[in-house]
C-alpha cells in the first residue's frame, strides 16, 4: 500500500479513458460500457486465458491479444471490433461449436447461455465440420446437487477454479487432455461441497445444471425478485426466480460484494422447495379434545387475545411468555416485544436453540475486516456450519492474504487448510497473537463461559490493535431479535427459565413465533415437549406442523421469508432488505400481520407501517458489551468452564450439517439425498482404535441416555478422540445431549450403509 | 577452422558416467572455481558474454534470461528441463545417459549464478535409463561433496532433486513442467507472470535445457570469447544436432552453428542409395519444412527464422523422394492433437479437427474442399493459443500442403474414382 495507484490513459474504440495501472483490458472496457465477450474470465476468479474469445486488437502488437490477461498501458490503442478481431472471435466460436451437441432445445441454459449469445453476435451460420461430432458422456450424476454434460462443456475451467481458488476444496478437476478432456472429481467420488450450486451459475453453458431445476423452466418465463436469504445470519442477497407461484430456483446477486461476493451456499440456494410444499399450513388450527379443528383467523386471534387477558387477570403478566423471533424480520421481532411488553410480560426471549448471544459487542467487524485480518480465531462451532458465506471470506483471508487460522475446541473443519488448535480460549495465550495488528475472533454464541473467557483474552489484546469480533451463531436473524429487545428485562425469565416455570405450572400462556424449541432447545425433545404440554394455552406461528406446533393449542399458518417484506440484520449488524418474491398460499399471514391483528384485538396501539420501520431502525443492532455479556445470561451460567473431559471414552461434539433442521429441510422434497443421515463422525485414527468402519452402525452412550443407530462416518479433519453427531435432525435429536462430555460407543454392528450418502 | 567438440567428446570411448573418469578429464573443476572464486554476478556476466542461446527450442539468450530474476530476497529455483520429447529430438537423452556429470556441473553453476540453493531435474517419464544414470551420478556427486550444503569449505551450496514426468510432451513447456513438478495437472500457465517472476511455488525460477546447462562448464573453462566466436556472431557456439529420417546413419552430431544442412546430411551418411532428399524439417516437429533448394543454408537460429522456419531444439529430419507427405502430416498433426493439454480452444478443437480430416483423407474419404480447409483451419488456429504447442501444428502441415499439394489431391482423387 504506497499511496494512490498510478493512473494510465489509453484509448478503446476511439474513446479515451484513464484507469488505475494494472487494470485488465476487459475491466477497463466495462468503464466505457464496452462488452468484451468472455467465457473463462470471471472477475472473481481472475484471468485464465483458456477460451480465447476475448481477443482484441492492440495497436503496435502484431498478434491479437486476450483482453482478460492484458493490462492497460499508457497510450495503448485498443480495438474491440473490426475485421481482424471479428475473424479471431469467429474462429474461436467455430472451434467451440465444432463438437458441441447443440441440444439447446432441451438444455436448461437455453436463453441465458453465453455460447448461444456470442454465436448469434459473432459466430458464423454453418459448420465446416464434415465428420461426425465427438461423443462424450451426458447426464452424469456428479453428486447430490449437480448433473454434468461433458458434450456441452467448453472447458473454461470456471468450475474447477472456483473449487480451487474460492472454496479451496480442490475436488473438481479436468481429466484427460486434448479433445478428450472431461470434468470430474479428482477421486471419482461424488462432488460434495456446501457451495456446489455456484458452479452451475459460473458455467457459461449448460454443462452443469442443478438437479432441483433441471427441465423446470425457461429463463424468460421466470419472474425475478431481489431479496435477502434468511436461512442463516450471513445475509446474502439472493434473486428469487418464480413461475406460477412456485419458487423454481434462486440465483446469486453479482453486485453483493459487501456480503456474499456473488456466491450462495447450497442451503440458501436449494432449500426453497418448501414454499410450495403441500404440507404448508393454510388455516389456523385449534386442538380440541386431541383433534385439530380449523378455525377462522378472526376467531383464532380473538381466542388468543381472550386467553392472554384472562391469564393476566387471573395470574398476572408473569404467567405469560413469548419465545422466538430469531427467524423473523426486525419489524416482526420489534412487534413481539411491543405487544407483549404492553401486557406487562417480561418473559421474552429469542433463544430457542443452542445459541445464546447474537451481537458481538463494540468491536464487531465487517466482512471486509475478516479479509484484512492477519490471524483468525474460531471458537466453537466453525462459521462453515452456521454462516457458510462467512467461511468463504475466512478462506479468502487464509489463501490470499496468508492469515493464520486457529481453532478453539473440538470442531472439525470442512476443508484441509493449515491451522492450529487449542482446547480453550485461555490457551490462546501460548500462541504469540500479540505479533499481529489485526485479529478476528469468531464465537458460536453458545456457551457463555467460553464467551467470557474469550472476551477476556481478546480485550487483553485490544490495546494498539484492531480486534474484530463476530458471533456466528445458528439463528438467522438473532442479531435482529436481540437488537429489537427480545431478551428478558427487569426480572423476566429467559427461555430456560420459561420452560422451568412451565414445568412448575407457573405459565398460563406461551407464544412461540417461528421457532422449534422441541427440536433445538438444550435439554432434549422430551423435556421441552413435557414443559410445553404443561402450559394451558400455547400458540405457535409456523409454516408446517413441526414437533413444537404439534404440542401447541393453537397453530397459526405463517409466511416464509420470500413471502414478505421487512428488514434484518446480518451477522455483522448491517441492515438487509427483504422483499416478497413469491405469493404466499391463501390462508396464511405473516407474523407481522398476525401481531398487528393480535394487538388490535388486545387493544394495544401499534405504529403504522412507516412508523414501524422507523422504530425498528432506531433499535439498530443492539450492542452487547462483548462475548459472554453477563447482561444476557442468568446468574450461574457464567461460571468458569468445566474441567477437561475424563481420560477414557470419546469427547462428544455436537455439530450441524448444512441441511440440519426440522422445518424447511424436512418439508422440501427437492432436497432428496441432501438431507443428512444421523451420523457419528470419527477421525481415521479414532475409528481404527474403536474398531469401527465407514458405514457401520453404532450407539452412543452418554450421561443423558443413548442415541441409537448412528451411521459411522470416518472423515478427515476430525479431532482424534472425539465423536461428532449432528443436531437438528428430526429422527435423532441430539439436543438432549451436552457437548464436551465423555461418551462411549456401544452396540457396534457392521450393517453397511452405502458410503457417500451423507 | 575446425572446432573441437566438447559435449560429446569421449562418448563411446570412455565411461563418462563414472565420476572418477569425468573428474580426471577436468570435471567439476569449474564448479569448484565458480563457488570458491566467483561472485554470482560474474558468472552471469561471463555467460552473457558468450552469447549462449537456449538449446531447448526458443533460443533465448541464457544470460539475459537469468537477468530477469527480481532482487526480492525470495528463494529461487533452477530447473533442468530434461523432458525432451520434441519429435525428432534425441540429443538430451544421449547427454543424460552418457555424460550426466557435465549436465549436473552445468546445473550447479547455473544455480549458483542465479542464487538458487535448490535445483530440480524434471526428466521425461520414459527415460528410465536416464533417470537411473542421473540418480546414480547425483548420489556419487553428493558423496564426493559436490552437491549439498557448504561446499568446498564455503557458505554456499546447491541441492538437486530429480523428478520423473509421467509421459506428457506438454510438460516440456516450462510452465507446464513447473505445474507438474508441483504435483498439479501438467498444463501451461498463463503468462505473464513469467517464471522468472513467479515460477516454481510462485518464486523466481529459471528453466534451462539440458544442453544449455551442459555448455556452462566449457564456457567457464575456455572463456566466453571462445564460445562467442564459433559460428555466426548472433547465433554462436556448438550445437548437438539430432539427424534422422531418410539418411543412412542417423544420430547426434555436435557441430558449430552455421554448418550447412547439406553438411549435416553428409555427417549422417547422406541419402539412401538411389534416393534424393526433397525436404527437410530443420527444428523438430514444430518447425516448417524446407526443401532441396535450401540445403546450403547455414544452420543457425537466425537463418532458419529468416527462411520461415526455426532451429528449435535442433532436430533435423530429412525426407527423400519416397515420402508420403499426407501420412507424414497426419502423423505430426495426430501427435500434437494427442499431446494438446486441451486448455485452450483453438489448439484443443482445431488440432483434433485437422487430425480427423487428415485421417478421413488417408482412408479415402477426402473431399476436394478438404485441402483448402486444412490450410485455412491450420491458419485460424495459429497465433491465438495460450502456449506455443497450439502454434506448432500449422508450420509443417502448411508447408507440405503448399509444396506437395498434388499428393494431397491424389488421395482425394482416388476417392473420386472409387465413388
Ligand atoms: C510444447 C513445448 C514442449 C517443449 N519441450 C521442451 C523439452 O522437452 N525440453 C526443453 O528443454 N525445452 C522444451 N520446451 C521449451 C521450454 O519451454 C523452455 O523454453 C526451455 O526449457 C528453456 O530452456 P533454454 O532457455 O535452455 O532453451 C518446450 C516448449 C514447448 C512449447
Ligand atoms: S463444466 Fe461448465 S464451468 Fe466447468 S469447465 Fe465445463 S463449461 Fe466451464
Ligand atoms: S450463507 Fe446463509 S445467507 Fe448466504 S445463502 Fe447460505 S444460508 Fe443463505
Ligand atoms: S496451446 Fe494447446 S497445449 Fe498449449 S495450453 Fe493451449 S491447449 Fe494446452
Ligand atoms: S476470457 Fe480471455 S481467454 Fe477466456
Amino acid at each position: 500500500m504506497n499511496g494512490a495507484p498510478k493512473e494510465v490513459t489509453l484509448t478503446i474504440d476511439g474513446t479515451q479513458l484513464t484507469v488505475p495501472e494494472g487494470t485488465l483490458l476487459v475491466e477497463a472496457a466495462k468503464r466505457i460500457k464496452t462488452d468484451i465477450p468472455v467465457y473463462c474470465y470471471h472477475p472473481k476468479l481472475g484471468p485464465a486465458g483458456l477460451c480465447r474469445i476475448c481477443l482484441v486488437d492492440v495497436e503496435k502488437t502484431p498478434k491479437l491479444q486476450i483482453a482478460c490477461n492484458t493490462t492497460v498501458g499508457e497510450g495503448m490503442v485498443v480495438h474491440t471490433y473490426g475485421p481482424k478481431v471479428e475473424d479471431g472471435r469467429r474462429a474461436v466460436l467455430e472451434f467451440l461449436l465444432l463438437n458441441h451437441p447443440l441440444d439447446c432445445p432441451i438444455c436448461d441454459k437455453g436463453g441465458e447461455c453465453d455460447l448461444q449469445d456470442y454465436s448469434i453476435a459473432y459466430g458464423q451460420g454453418a459448420s465446416r465440420l464434415a465428420d461426425p461430432k465427438e461423443i462424450k458422456p451426458k447426464a452424469i450424476d456428479l453428486g447430490p446437487t449437480i448433473v454434468l454434460d461433458d458434450e456441452r462443456c467448453i472447458v473454461c475451467q470456471r468450475c474447477t477454479r472456483f473449487d480451487e481458488i474460492i472454496t479451496l476444496e480442490q475436488s473438481l478437476v479436468v481429466k484427460d487432455r486434448g479433445q478428450r478432456d472431461v470434468i470430474a472429481t479428482a477421486t471419482g467420488t461424488p462432488y460434495v461441497s456446501m457451495f456446489s450450486g455456484n458452479v452451475t451459475e459460473l458455467c457459461p453453458v449448460g454443462a452443469l445444471t442443478s438437479k432441483t431445476y433441471r427441465f423446470k423452466s425457461r429463463p424468460w418465463d421466470l419472474n425475478r425478485s431481489l431479496t435477502t436469504c434468511v436461512q442463516c445470519s450471513a445475509g446474502c442477497a439472493i434473486n428469487v426466480d418464480e413461475r406460477h407461484g412456485e419458487v423454481l430456483r434462486t440465483m446469486s446477486v453479482p453486485g453483493d460484494d459487501a456480503v456474499s461476493e456473488g456466491w450462495l451456499c447450497d442451503r440458501g440456494r436449494y432449500n426453497v422447495g418448501f414454499y410450495s410444499d403441500p404440507r404448508r399450513l393454510t388455516s389456523p388450527l385449534l386442538r380440541r379434545d386431541g383433534e385439530w379443528v380449523q378455525l377462522g383467523w378472526e376467531d383464532a386471534i380473538d381466542l388468543w387475545a381472550r386467553t392472554l387477558h384472562e391469564a393476566v387477570d387471573s395470574a398476572g403478566p408473569k404467567s405469560l411468555a413469548a419465545l422466538g423471533g430469531g427467524r423473523l424480520t426486525n419489524e416482526e421481532a420489534y412487534l413481539i416485544g411491543h405487544v407483549f411488553r404492553a401486557l406487562g410480560c417480561e418473559n421474552i426471549d429469542w433463544r430457542t436453540g443452542r445459541q445464546r448471544q447474537a451481537s458481538p459487542g463494540p468491536r464487531g467487524g465487517t466482512y471486509a475486516d475478516v479479509e484484512s485480518a492477519q490471524a483468525i480465531v474460531l471458537v466453537g462451532v466453525p462459521p462453515a456450519q452456521t454462516t457458510p458465506i462467512m467461511s468463504l471470506r475466512i478462506r479468502k483471508a487464509v489463501s490470499q492474504r496468508g492469515a493464520r487460522m486457529i481453532l478453539v475446541g473440538d470442531y472439525a473443519l470442512p476443508i484441509r487448510v493449515a491451522h492450529e488448535r487449542v482446547a480453550r480460549p485461555r490457551d490462546l495465550a501460548s500462541l504469540d497473537l500479540d505479533r499481529y495488528e489485526r485479529i478476528a475472533f469468531f464465537w458460536d454464541g453458545i456457551d457463555p463461559r467460553v464467551g467470557s473467557e474469550l472476551n477476556e483474552f481478546a480485550e487483553g489484546l485490544a490495546e494498539g490493535r484492531k480486534i474484530f469480533t463476530y458471533v456466528t451463531g445458528e439463528t438467522p436473524n438473532a442479531r435482529g431479535a436481540e437488537g429489537m429487545g427480545l431478551v428478558p428485562r427487569s426480572g423476566g425469565r429467559d427461555s430456560v427459565g420459561m420452560l422451568a416455570a412451565a414445568r412448575d405450572g407457573n405459565l398460563r400462556s406461551l407464544a412461540i413465533f417461528a421457532a422449534n424449541p422441541v427440536l433445538h432447545m438444550p435439554g432434549g425433545a422430551d423435556s421441552v415437549r413435557g414443559a410445553i404440554e404443561n402450559v394451558p394455552f400455547v400458540v405457535t406461528t409456523e409454516l408446517f406442523m413441526t414437533p413444537t406446533a404439534e404440542r401447541s393449542t393453537l397453530v397459526l399458518p405463517a409466511r416464509g421469508p420470500f413471502e414478505k417484506s421487512g428488514h434484518t440484520f446480518d451477522v455483522t449488524g448491517a441492515v438487509r432488505v427483504l422483499r416478497p418474491g413469491v405469493a404466499a398460499p391463501t390462508g396464511t399471514l405473516s407474523d407481522l400481520e398476525i401481531l398487528i391483528a393480535l394487538a388490535s384485538a388486545l387493544g394495544v396501539d401499534v405504529p403504522g407501517p412507516a412508523a414501524l420501520h422507523r422504530q425498528a431502525a432506531l433499535h439498530a443492532p443492539w450492542v452487547a458489551r462483548g462475548f459472554g455479556d453477563p447482561a444476557l445470561f442468568a446468574e450461574g451460567e457464567l461460571k468458569a468452564p468445566r474441567a477437561g473431559a475424563k481420560a477414557t471414552g470419546l469427547r462428544l461434539v455436537i455439530a450441524a450439517d448444512l441441511f440440519s433442521g426440522g422445518g424447511t429441510v424436512y418439508h422440501d422434497d427437492r432436497l432428496g439425498e441432501l438431507r443428512p443421515l444421523a451420523t457419528a463422525a470419527l477421525s481415521e485414527h479414532t475409528a481404527a482404535v474403536a474398531e469401527v468402519h465407514d458405514g457401520y452402525l453404532v450407539d452412543i452412550v452418554a450421561a443423558e441416555g443413548t442415541l441409537r443407530g448412528l451411521v459411522v462416518r470416518v472423515a478427515p479433519n476430525h479431532v482424534d478422540g472425539t465423536v461428532t453427531i449432528l443436531e437438528g435432525l428430526p429422527d435423532a435429536p441430539a439436543s438432549a445431549f451436552e457437548g464436551g462430555q465423555t461418551v462411549a460407543l456401544a452396540n457396534v454392528r457392521a450393517a453397511r450403509v452405502p458410503v457417500g450418502v451423507a | 577452422m575446425p572446432v573441437s567438440k566438447v559435449l560429446t567428446r569421449g562418448i563411446g570411448q570412455v565411461d563418462l558416467r563414472d565420476l572418477k573418469v569425468y573428474r580426471r578429464r577436468g570435471g567439476y573443476r569449474q564448479w569448484k572455481r565458480v563457488i570458491t572464486e566467483l561472485q554470482p554476478a560474474e558468472v552471469v556476466d561471463l555467460v552473457s558474454k558468450s552469447n549462449l542461446r537456449g538449446r531447448g527450442g526458443a533460443g533465448f539468450p541464457t544470460g539475459r534470461k537469468w537477468g530477469f530474476l527480481p532482487n526480492n530476497g525470495r528463494p529461487r529455483y533452477m530447473v533442468c528441463n530434461s523432458d525432451e520429447a520434441e519429435p525428432g529430438t534425441f540429443k538430451d537423452r544421449m547427454l543424460i545417459e552418457e555424460t550426466p556429470h557435465q549436465v549436473i556441473e552445468g546445473m550447479l553453476i547455473g544455480a549458483y549464478a542465479i542464487g538458487a540453493k535448490q535445483a530440480f531435474i524434471y526428466i521425461r517419464g520414459e527415460f528410465k535409463r536416464g533417470y537411473e544414470v542421473f540418480t546414480k551420478a547425483l548420489a556419487d556427486a553428493r558423496d564426493a561433496g559436490l552437491i549439498g550444503e557448504q561446499l568446498f569449505g564455503t557458505e554456499h551450496g546447491v541441492e538437486i532433486t530429480i523428478h520423473r514426468g509421467a509421459g506428457a510432451y506438454i510438460c516440456g513447456e516450462e510452465t507446464a513442467l513447473l505445474n507438474s513438478l508441483e504435483g498439479k495437472r501438467g498444463e501451461p500457465r498463463l503468462k505473464p507472470p513469467f517464471p522468472a517472476i513467479k515460477g516454481l511455488y510462485d518464486e523466481p525460477t529459471v528453466v534451462n535445457n539440458v544442453e544449455t546447462l551442459a555448455f556452462l562448464p566449457y564456457i567457464l573453462k575456455n572463456g566466453p570469447e571462445w564460445f562467442a566466436q564459433i559460428g555466426p556472431p548472433k547465433s554462436p557456439g556448438l550445437k548437438v544436432v539430432s539427424v534422422s529420417g531418410h539418411v543412412k546413419k542417423p544420430g547426434n552430431f555436435e557441430v558449430a552453428l552455421g554448418t550447412t544442412l547439406r553438411k549435416l546430411l553428409a555427417l549422417a551418411g547422406g541419402p539412401r542409395d538411389g534416393r534424393k532428399i526433397i525436404a527437410v524439417q530443420p527444428g523438430g516437429g514444430s518447425s516448417a519444412c524446407l526443401f532441396e533448394e535450401h540445403l546450403d543454408l547455414s544452420y543457425d537460429f537466425d537463418t532458419m527464422a529468416a527462411n520461415g522456419t526455426m532451429l528449435g531444439s535442433g532436430a533435423v529430419v530429412f525426407f527423400d523422394d519416397t515420402t508420403d507427405f499426407v501420412k507424414a502430416a497426419h502423423a505430426l498433426v495426430r501427435f500434437f492433437a494427442h499431446e494438446s493439454c486441451g486448455q485452450c480452444t483453438p489448439c484443443r478443437e482445431g488440432g483434433h479437427w485437422l487430425e480427423v480430416t487428415l485421417e478421413r483423407i488417408l482412408h479415402g474419404g477426402g473431399l476436394d474442399s478438404d485441402i483448402d480447409m486444412l490450410v485455412a483451419v491450420a491458419r485460424q488456429l495459429t497465433g491465438i493459443n495460450l502456449c506455443p504447442l497450439g502454434d506448432s501444428i500449422e508450420p509443417f502441415l502448411a508447408s507440405v500442403v503448399k509444396r506437395f499439394e498434388s499428393q494431397f489431391r491424389g488421395y482425394v482423387r482416388k476417392r473420386a474414382i472409387a465413388v
